[in-house]
């Protein structure tokens, strides 16, 4: 018991550790815009991979709209700021409310479709709010995009050093990050497992799968519009084409490559297909060809991702302590 | 004995063929019942009027005296009566415990506010209850095995597990022993009526006559969708529309 | 009397419906052998436009010699596509793994994934620009109809798209690849067993439907005199919106879709701006979903 106690504790120490000083150490070291800039897109695609993890993964329901959710914080945060000097303590949950509810919006007539339907009917909803983001020129300012300048402002703070913004953005993530592992692993993510697996089966366990489906849909979508606000206020400006279709497709490739179902999957998978096109980045501007060759290769070969479901269970419940194990044989199964 | 189950004259058409017609029934607190039927007699589809899964055409379905048809299958579920499936469905990419625990879950709930918060007290409750469900069906020591990777008769035992995860008041099997040979059979048989002692109520179809004449204590019959017989095994067994039904003899 | 500015909207309808029309075939071809959805058709609608007008700039060869051209490399395009995204999913042929709902996610990230590979590959080529064709080969000559002015392409598209429907038809109703095309499409286990070559059939739809659909990529590009990389995109939406429309698996129905599509898309251009257009696509595919679930005209047999 105190062993796996420790055991758990430490990892997420090291994990805490490099994230908090490890790599503002380094990045302090290297002190480069560009490196600040290629880290804080990871944390914030981590968190966007993880979020379609849940819905997508976990709870079966193939999204190809996310992006646009994730477009939908990013424009509530940069217009509050710019055009309504909400700062970012109150941008931020607004973001993240307003995606919620345009995700419960169109949750409630789609949610009754399944697998691939759904899949049409989420391509065909990311598309209609890309369209209104480059269209609805009055409130949006269209192709042109949203400048926004003002700092992070924190509780009367206002934090505007790049290594400043690292330490909100990292925050977020990870209390965001934890918030989802926590949703996923437990008995409420078995029960939208369960609905992957089958709805109708689920359905006879008493499980409310239009319910779990329209909040499961809707985390997601909170946490992508928390993604788009810190990507908002990292970048300072955001056009509709951060949040077309091929950054949905980005987000799921990452989904896939890291194994569906599974969290640190999920973190893997968006980890790789940040920095790996980065690290090309000398060959020219390869991101999307390598997104399409990573994708079709690791369905191909990899089917189950570089971290598949089973694995990414296993370590959460041993490695991480996240197991009820008091039952007579000391198994560790379920979930505390 | 009070009637925990009613069904009142119900009927479902499915264009024009009428799959169950007129079908007046109970189950009574503590029964055993078993309902038989040559094939495409109606009866996984009365199952599936009970369970919520196909709306009833007409008639009604009472439980405790509440009317439970037109109730989406989760809420009739969550009044205590849980199902297993004639054709297998276990989550076959989950492990044996998370499958037994969505039953429990389904049963106890948990909101997303209740999974971020760790160690909670009703997490604590659905791991138990999982657990106490596995014990009963033997399966403890597959526990962290995927489902998928389960022998067919485990996986029969994994699916009533996760039903009694349920603890339900009315245990619903279909076709429970289909696939089975005979010793699993008589194990089975061996299994419902050590669950039935316990005082569960169940209603169990079956194709075959063999495991509902030894163990029901009272026999349902249906042919084309409509009741021929409702009585004791011994009594069914001389009753001249079942030996017709099953045998097709002619007048 | 009709304002003359409904007639030219509705021409424009027609031809766009048209165009619409041989993509959603290509579609509903594949999703009625497969069951699946094939998301590297917009693709092939694009690579069929580029090998036009390649073949226009290298040798600048007659109308129906580039149409020849299109067909064989849309052939060509589908044929590697099925080789490449769907073949190797194809492990087990029994009925449950052929209609399983992993094979069909599988199949269409593997599509998502070839779609943007060849995308991604001609804008490295080609750039992602407008490319430049020979003007003389465009087909939007205006031709005067009393007070209608449509262009030449108008007649183009619609004659050629009629013979390609017809062609079709003739080749569904009284051919043996059609025959042996219709046998997977009802019972691919049956047609299996009565000793039709599935594998080949596959192929072959994925041929046909590749065919009409880079037919369609370069009379679209030779009308508007728009030919970039990402250009299949959002006619691919759609024409699978038409798909869905019409039923998934009914030809007539997707054709009709494909223009009652086409029709309320440059209608609606009356009343919103142009770049709301695509609105519509999109508005329809949600409305059908959500409450036509059968399609407006045929029957679905499967839980939608």
């Amino acid at each position: 018991m105190s062993k796996d106690f420790i055991q758990s504790a430490g990892l997420k120490l090291v994990i805490l550790a490099v994230l908090f000083v490890a790599l503002p150490l380094l990045l302090v070291s290297l002190d480069k815009g560009y490196i600040y800039q290629v880290v804080m897109l990871a944390l914030i695609f981590s968190l966007l991979a993880v979020s379609l993890q849940l819905v997508t993964g976990i709870a079966g329901l193939l999204h190809l709209g996310h992006a646009a959710f994730y477009g939908v914080g990013a424009y509530i945060a940069a217009l509050a700021g710019a055009d309504y000097g909400i700062g970012f303590t109150l941008g931020l949950p607004l973001a993240g409310l307003g995606a919620a509810a345009i995700a419960f919006v169109v949750a409630l007539p789609t949610m009754r479709l399944v697998s691939i339907y759904f899949a049409v009917a989420t391509l065909g909803i990311g598309q209609m709010i890309f369209l209104v983001l480059q269209n609805w020129v009055e409130v949006t300012k269209g192709p042109n995009g949203v400048s926004l300048f003002s700092g992070i402002d924190l509780f009367g703070y206002t934090v505007d050093s790049e290594l400043g913004i690292y330490f909100v953005v990292a925050t977020i993530v990870c209390i965001s990050i934890w918030v989802i592992h926590r949703l996923s692993h437990s008995y409420y993510g078995n029960a939208l497992r369960s609905l992957r697996e089958d709805d109708q089966c689920a359905d006879a366990m008493g499980i409310n799968t239009v319910r779990l489906k329209i909040e499961s849909f809707m985390i997601s979508s909170f946490f992508a519009g928390i993604a788009g606000a810190l990507w908002a206020y990292t970048t300072g400006y955001i056009s509709p084409v951060d949040f077309d279709f091929a950054e949905s497709i980005l987000i799921l490739a990452m989904v896939v490559v890291g194994g569906l179902g599974s969290i640190p999957g999920a973190i893997i998978g968006a980890l790789l297909l940040i920095l790996l096109p980065e690290a090309l980045r000398g060959v020219g501007d390869m991101r999307n060809i390598i997104v399409g060759f990573v994708l079709f290769f690791s369905i191909l070969f990899l089917p189950k991702g570089l971290f598949g479901e089973v694995p990414a269970l296993n370590f959460i419940r041993r490695q991480m302590g996240a197991a009820w194990q008091d039952n007579p044989d000391k198994q560790k199964v379920g979930w505390k | 004995m009070s009637a925990m189950l009613e069904v009142a004259d119900v009927s479902r058409r499915f264009g024009g063929l009428m799959a169950v017609d007129g079908v007046t029934t109970s189950v009574g607190e503590g029964e055993l019942v078993g309902l038989i039927g040559p094939n495409g007699a109606g009866k996984t589809t009365l199952f599936n009027l009970i369970s919520g899964f196909t709306p009833v055409s007409s008639g009604e379905i009472r439980y405790r005296g509440e009317k439970i048809s037109g109730l989406k299958p989760s809420v009739i579920a969550s009044r205590g009566i849980s199902r297993t499936f004639q054709n297998l469905r276990v989550f076959p990419n989950m492990t044996v415990f998370d499958n037994v625990s969505v039953g429990a879950v389904g049963a106890i709930g948990q909101s997303p506010w209740q999974a971020i918060r760790s160690g909670s007290k009703r997490a604590k409750e659905i791991s138990e209850r999982s657990w106490e469900a596995l014990e009963k069906v033997q399966l403890t020591r597959y526990a962290n095995e995927l489902a998928a990777n389960l022998a067919y008769g485990k996986r029969k035992y994994l699916e009533i597990g996760r039903a009694l995860a349920m603890k339900p008041d009315l245990l619903v099997l279909d076709e429970p022993a289909a696939g089975l040979n005979d010793s699993e059979t008589a194990e089975l048989a061996a299994f419902i009526k050590e669950l039935h002692a316990g005082g569960l109520t169940v209603m169990l179809v079956e194709h075959d006559m063999g495991l509902v004449m030894s163990i029901c204590e009272r026999i349902v019959v249906l042919a084309s969708g409509r009741k021929i017989a409702d009585a004791e095994p011994a009594v069914v067994r001389q009753t001249r529309e079942v030996l017709e039904a099953y045998l097709g003899v002619d007048e | 009397m009709i304002d003359p500015y409904y007639l030219q909207q509705l021409t424009i309808g027609i031809s766009l419906g048209m165009v619409y029309a041989l993509m959603a075939i290509g579609f509903t071809l594949i999703f009625g052998v497969l069951n699946v959805v094939n998301f590297a058709h917009g693709e092939v609608y694009t690579i069929g436009a580029f090998a036009g007008i390649m073949a226009i700039a290298a040798f600048g060869p007659p109308f129906l010699v580039i149409v020849f051209i299109v067909l064989a490399v849309g052939a060509l395009a589908g044929f590697g596509l099925e080789r490449l995204a769907f073949r190797p999913f194809r492990r087990f042929s029994d009925e449950a793994s052929l209609k399983s709902r992993a094979m069909r996610e599988a199949t269409l990230m593997s599509s998502l994934a070839m779609s943007i590979i060849a995308r991604e590959a001609m804008e490295l080529l080609f750039g992602s620009e407008f490319q430049t064709i020979d003007i003389s080969y465009l087909i939007n000559k205006p031709i005067e109809l009393g007070p209608v002015t449509i262009v030449n392409g108008d007649i183009i598209i619609f004659v050629v798209s009629v013979l390609m429907l017809g062609g079709l038809q003739w080749l569904l109703k009284y051919s043996s690849i059609g025959l042996s095309i219709r046998a997977v499409s009802n019972n691919p286990l049956g047609a299996k067993y009565v000793g039709i070559n599935t594998d080949r059939t596959i192929v072959l739809t994925f041929v046909i439907g590749s065919m009409m659909g880079a037919l369609a990529g370069i009379l679209v590009g030779l009308y508007y005199g728009a030919v970039f990389p990402s250009m299949g995109f959002i006619p691919g939406v759609k024409a699978f919106v038409a798909m869905v429309m019409g039923g998934l698996s009914s030809i007539p129905g997707a054709v009709i879709a494909a223009l009652v599509l086409g029709v309320a898309e440059s209608m609606s251009t009356t009343f919103v701006s142009s770049v709301w257009a695509d609105m519509v696509a999109y508005l329809f595919l949600i409305v059908t979903l959500v409450f036509f679930p059968q399609g407006l005209f045929g029957a679905r047999r499967e839980r939608v």
